[in-house]
């Protein structure tokens, strides 16, 4: 699916634009770098005290990084997709790539979770209590996960095809 | 001396093993994460962003960032070590070690300030930060493009 998008996408215009803009590559690194700090940042507060730590601050008031991880999420989807369509057919059979989609997948279900039952639970809870089992999963889903797409991400210059 | 280092034990090592390098570069982006995603919050919420969020929540997370750079000083040594006499003369390279020695200074300053009422000097010391950050990550990447 992946590889017959890719083929379908290869020799399009903005393939051709982003292949032949030298200054291109490094300036969509750079914002992709810049989106994941903004994206972990938000997160490592969030999901920390999600777990349990820092229990004197209100999690509520964590909440107010969202905006920072959907902004930083949102310049490397952007930035995603156009490394994807400057060389679709090295990434679409790069194993590295594939697993690295799979987790950031699985990351948008645990949000889905976050919001439809943690967040409405953290908003009512004795916020001096120790974190509820399903916020401690998630929050700590969370980080694996986003740690695991920095790894893959990574090593995907390094790795062959799956 | 940096040629020394690059033909060092440990230089050949991170040069010529399969692993050594993605594995390190791997564990730099880990680093990177929470050292830039703890200090941009952190600088971003004292230049009046988030403000409901507490500033000294920022004060619990400097353990975590300061272990983040130990990660990242080390593993970026290593990887220093394997290209030494070309990364000494790189422009990029030089100017992040000056933009993260001013980040860390700056750290040191800002984490003593947490627990007060934010002044106007810790929000020009903040953006000074900000500034140095985005600027570590510009002169990393580019290493690989400007020699």
């Amino acid at each position: 699916m992946l590889v017959s998008f890719a083929e379908s996408i290869v020799d399009s215009s903005l393939t051709q634009w982003i292949q032949g803009t030298y200054w291109l590559w490094p300036v969509m690194e750079i914002t992709h770098f810049i989106g994941l700090t903004l994206l972990l940042g938000g997160l490592i507060v969030i999901d920390l005290r999600m777990a349990g730590f820092f229990r004197s601050i209100d999690p509520a008031t964590t909440h107010k990084l969202l905006p920072a991880v959907i902004f930083g999420f949102s310049l490397n989807l952007i930035t995603g997709i156009l490394f994807f369509y400057g060389d679709p057919m090295r990434y679409s059979i790069n194993i590295g790539f594939q697993i690295k989609m799979v987790l950031v997948l699985i990351a948008g279900v645990n949000a889905a979770v976050y919001h439809f039952k943690v967040d409405p639970l953290l908003r009512t809870m004795d916020r001096s209590l120790a974190s509820p089992a399903v916020a401690k999963v998630v929050a700590y889903t969370s980080l694996g996960t986003w740690t695991g797409v920095l790894l893959l991400g990574r090593l995907i210059p390094y790795v062959g095809t799956g | 001396m940096f040629v020394g280092l690059e033909n060092s034990a440990v230089g050949m090592w991170v040069s010529t093993s399969l692993w050594a390098y993605p594995f390190l570069l791997s564990v730099h982006i880990v680093g990177l994460a929470i050292v830039v995603g703890i200090f941009s919050m952190r600088d971003l919420r004292l230049l009046g962003m988030f403000a409901a969020l507490p500033v000294n929540t920022f004060s619990n997370l400097g353990k975590l960032a300061l272990a983040g750079f130990i990660l990242n000083a080390i593993s970026g040594l290593l990887l220093f070590s394997s290209q030494a006499s070309i990364f000494v003369t790189s422009v990029p390279f030089l100017s992040k070690i000056v933009a993260i020695t001013i980040g860390m200074i700056l750290a040191h300053s800002i984490q003593e300030k947490l627990n007060d009422a934010v002044s106007s000097n810790t929000k020009i010391l903040a953006a000074v930060s900000l500034i140095c950050w985005i600027a570590a990550i510009i002169g990393g990447r580019l290493i690989a493009y400007i020699f």
